[in-house]
């Protein structure tokens, strides 16, 4: 029974520990300069969920600085079969929501 | 040559685009997750497995499986032939098996879904015996920890007019622990109820369990997972050893 209970508590905390909130019109907005528009991040947002665990679990975003993240996304593009709008977008999703400060170091 | 036709045509009509279509965290359990579409792996599987009961033979089986990602949530796999080294007293040498196609259809995400679910079909065809297996998956990613879960559910006619008939239930059950981006540890687990002629009443129940261990860079990996039988069932492996090792083109 704690078993179950343990992991019903575990799948409601699901948001928390996979960080990869839903697009809003703000975080569009967000970054000074480099406006996006809101399908370009929700496309993103699917992207990331869908091909990046295909070999791995997504990791936090603040664990790497905004300079780092396109780098990363485009060494692993290949393997993950991202065309280059859809890197962009993986991209721009990521680096708008660091921007909202949604993320805590 | 016959065997190999298949996976030429495949290969000969398939985008030069193709990347790696995933890795996997276990050899036993299937994930939620299917490969992304234009993707094309190639995995190569050696089983090793040790008998002791009532008498030892080894048993070493091989699979070559040509994985597609077909649209973002199906996937198709072909495995071009299953083959197997059996040593026993009796008798020792290499034996083909079968072949089979195998599908995958992923439902929700384990990421951003509550559970990442996928249903799963296969038909295994070869020299005297055909087989059907279906497949529910559920599997949850809460950080770097996986959790999958597969009930499986298998019809086999084997044997000369393929007269021998066996079903069989079995959950399985894995958790892996991603300690970097290259590699995660974890555990599986199978329990198996077997029922030879559709029927119970020998009452059949294996259990296994073990550790595993990926290791994943570039556009390859490796995972190898190590069972032991916690239940004591005549015929039935003692110890298994698998290693699944995948590339991408």
């Amino acid at each position: 029974m704690f078993f179950l209970l343990a992991i019903v508590a575990c799948l409601l905390a699901c948001e928390s520990v996979n960080y990869v909130p839903l697009v809003t019109p703000q975080m569009a907005a967000a970054r000074q300069g480099r406006r996006v528009d809101v399908a370009t991040l929700r496309e993103g947002r699917t992207l990331l969920v869908h091909r990046c665990i295909e070999c791995h679990t997504l990791p936090r975003l603040w664990h790497y600085s905004d300079e780092d993240w396109p780098k990363i996304i485009h060494t692993m593009s290949h393997r993950a079969s991202l065309k280059p709008a859809e890197r962009d977008a993986v991209v721009a999703y990521i680096l708008a929501v660091r921007s909202q400060n949604f993320v805590t170091p | 040559m016959k065997d190999l036709t298949v996976p030429i045509l495949l290969l000969a009509i398939w985008p030069a685009t193709a990347a790696l279509a995933g890795a996997r965290h276990f050899t036993y359990v299937y994930e939620a997750v299917t490969s992304a579409p234009g993707s094309l792996d190639v995995e190569n599987w050696v089983t090793w497995s040790r008998t002791d009961n009532p008498q030892r033979a080894d048993e070493v089986d091989f699979r070559h499986e040509f994985e597609f990602g077909v649209t973002d949530k199906f996937q198709a796999s072909v495995y071009v032939a299953d083959w197997f080294y059996a040593a026993d007293p009796e008798h020792s040498g290499f034996t083909y098996s079968d072949s089979a196609v195998e599908l995958i259809y992923n439902l929700t995400n384990p990421v951003v879904d509550p559970l990442g679910l996928a249903v799963y079909e296969e038909i295994r065809a070869g020299d005297r015996v055909f087989e059907l297996e279906s497949k529910a998956i559920i599997q949850k990613d809460l950080g770097p920890l996986i959790l999958a879960y597969n009930a499986t559910l298998e019809a086999v006619w084997q044997g000369a007019g393929l007269q021998d008939r066996q079903g069989e239930f079995q959950q399985a059950l894995g958790i892996s622990y991603e300690i970097s981006q290259r590699v995660s540890v974890g555990v599986e687990m199978l329990h198996e109820f077997v029922f030879p002629e559709w029927r119970d009443s020998e009452h059949i129940r294996n259990v296994f369990v073990g550790p595993n261990i990926s290791f994943r860079h570039q556009n390859w990996f490796v995972t190898v997972t190590a069972l032991a039988q916690a239940t004591d069932t005549p015929d039935e492996a003692d110890f298994q050893l698998r290693t699944i090792f995948g590339i991408g083109f």
